[in-house]
Order: structure tokens, then sequence, then C-alpha cells
């Protein structure tokens, strides 16, 4: 079985997401330290989102007297269902964390109808 | 689960493996074992967030401590240190949840942290430069001079 942490050979980190949704967007943001826009991936295939970072800090040389912290390159990957609108999906990388915005389709959104 | 498969397993001499690799055994053990379950959607079960994971490295000339602080901003972070004792405090914001707008899933921790790592006596505290980017903390301290590798010439007698 294949699985986020050995994808093949090459061992990847899935980072830690929070999502939080209300009715016109939905709001994912992942931890990715170490990570700048030139070493950022996010793609839409299908129904799936894939977001791939490789971090641009090199691992100290030296002694480590304590090792914590992990330095594989991070991988994630999202179902979105037919509520979303592919074209409305936007990106920004801060403080290394990555926030994607996913704009619910009109037609997926409640309608408040007035009762006259 | 085989019982016999996990004792003979147990009794092969350990190979030179680094500390993940423990993890991932154990992760691919309880995979098999509950297998069919999507386990890369329930990460935060695994993934406890203990606070922020460091790195602190020695080398000839400093002590390099690294921390992985993704959400925190330059004016939320403190960095003292007294004695030999390092410590980084700070706080970790993230988008918040309103009225409206609803937590979903959560696999990270928000608020303050702190963590406090002991120095090698070594160290000129003194010497420190911190720096923050992309949601990684790097301090330098660098080490006193005497204790910085050097060669004695010994004349002998």
């Amino acid at each position: 079985m294949e699985n986020s942490i050995t994808r093949g050979e090459r061992r990847t980190l899935v980072p830690s997401v929070r999502i939080m949704e209300d009715e016109t967007e939905v709001l994912a943001q992942l931890e990715m330290p170490g990570v700048t826009n030139e070493g950022l991936e996010i793609k839409i295939d299908g129904s799936t989102l894939t977001i791939d970072g490789r971090r641009t800090d090199a691992i100290p040389e030296g002694k480590f007297l304590i090792r914590e912290r992990r330095h594989e390159e991070y991988h994630k990957a999202f179902t979105i269902d037919d509520s979303i609108d592919h074209d409305g999906v936007s990106a920004n990388l801060a403080d290394g964390v990555l926030t994607l915005r996913l704009k619910v389709k009109e037609a997926a959104k409640p309608r408040k109808i007035s009762v006259s | 689960m085989d019982l016999a498969n996990l004792v003979s397993r147990r009794r092969e001499p350990p190979a030179a493996r680094d500390l993940w690799d423990a993890f991932d055994d154990l992760r691919s053990e309880f995979e098999r074992s509950f297998g069919g379950l999507e386990l890369s959607n329930v990460a935060g079960l695994l993934d406890w967030p203990a606070g922020p994971a460091i790195d602190l490295v020695e080398s000839d000339e400093e002590i390099l401590l690294l921390a992985d602080l993704p959400g925190v901003r330059k004016d939320d972070l403190q960095v003292s240190i007294q004695g030999n004792i390092l410590t980084v405090k700070g706080e970790k914001k993230l988008e918040e949840p309103s009225k409206s707008r609803k937590v979903v899933r959560t696999e990270t921790w928000v608020g303050s942290f702190s963590r406090t790592v002991n120095l090698p006596p070594s160290v000129n505290t003194d010497k420190v430069e911190a720096q923050l980017r992309d949601g990684i903390l790097r301090i330098r301290v660098a080490k006193r001079e005497e204790s910085q590798r050097r060669t004695v010439q010994v004349s002998v007698k």
C-alpha cells in the first residue's frame, strides 16, 4: 500500500494542516517551514489537489546535540469535491505557512429564499 | 496481525538506521494492522503536535539552533539567554475561525510556546545572532575562542 511517508524510494513529510470553511470558501493552511515560492508546486488534476514543497534550507553540518526536525520534502494531496470551483483556487505562502483559498461554486452555496 | 511474524522479526539484529526509520516501521505496522484505513487522512492522530521541533548543532566555531516556527512573526518572538540557558518564546498565529467560519480539521497547534535549551559551556553568549525566515528560526551562538579547536605544540624534553 502506498502511503504518504514512503512514496517509492523518496521519503516525504506530510505538512500539518488546519482547514476552515464557511459558506463561500474553504481555507486550508499548511505548515511548510523552509519552503519558498520557488520550491512550491500546486496542481489540480481532476478532483485531486496536490501540493509539493521543496525545502530551500540545507541540513547543517556539525555534531547534532538535539535533532528533532525532519528534512524531507513536503507532499500533500487533497480530494476536492464538485462544490469547489477549480478556477477559484488561490494560494499564498508566508512565514512557512501556505494558505489556500478554495471558492465554493455559486450553485453549491446556500440560497436564501425570501417570503413575501 | 501475525504474532509469529512479529516475534521472529524481533530476533533480527538491528541494522544501521536512523531514528525516523523506527517511526516509519511503527507507522507501516499500524497500517498493516488497520489495512485499508487511509492513514494519510488522519495524520493528526500520529503526528501529535508537541511544540516547535528544534535542532541544536555544534560545529568548530559555533552552536546553531534551528527551530521550525511556521506562522510565527518576528514581532511575536522573544529570544533570551541567561547564563548558558537559551529560551525561545513566542506566539503562533494562524487565520482565526469565526462565527461563520468553522474549523473542520486541525492537525496543528496555535498559541504561545516556549522552548528552553541548555547550551554547552564553551559558548560566548555575547556573540549571538538570530534570524527568522520562511518559518525557520536560526540562532547562532559563537564559541569562545579558547574552546575552538586549536593545535598546541608541546615540546618534548
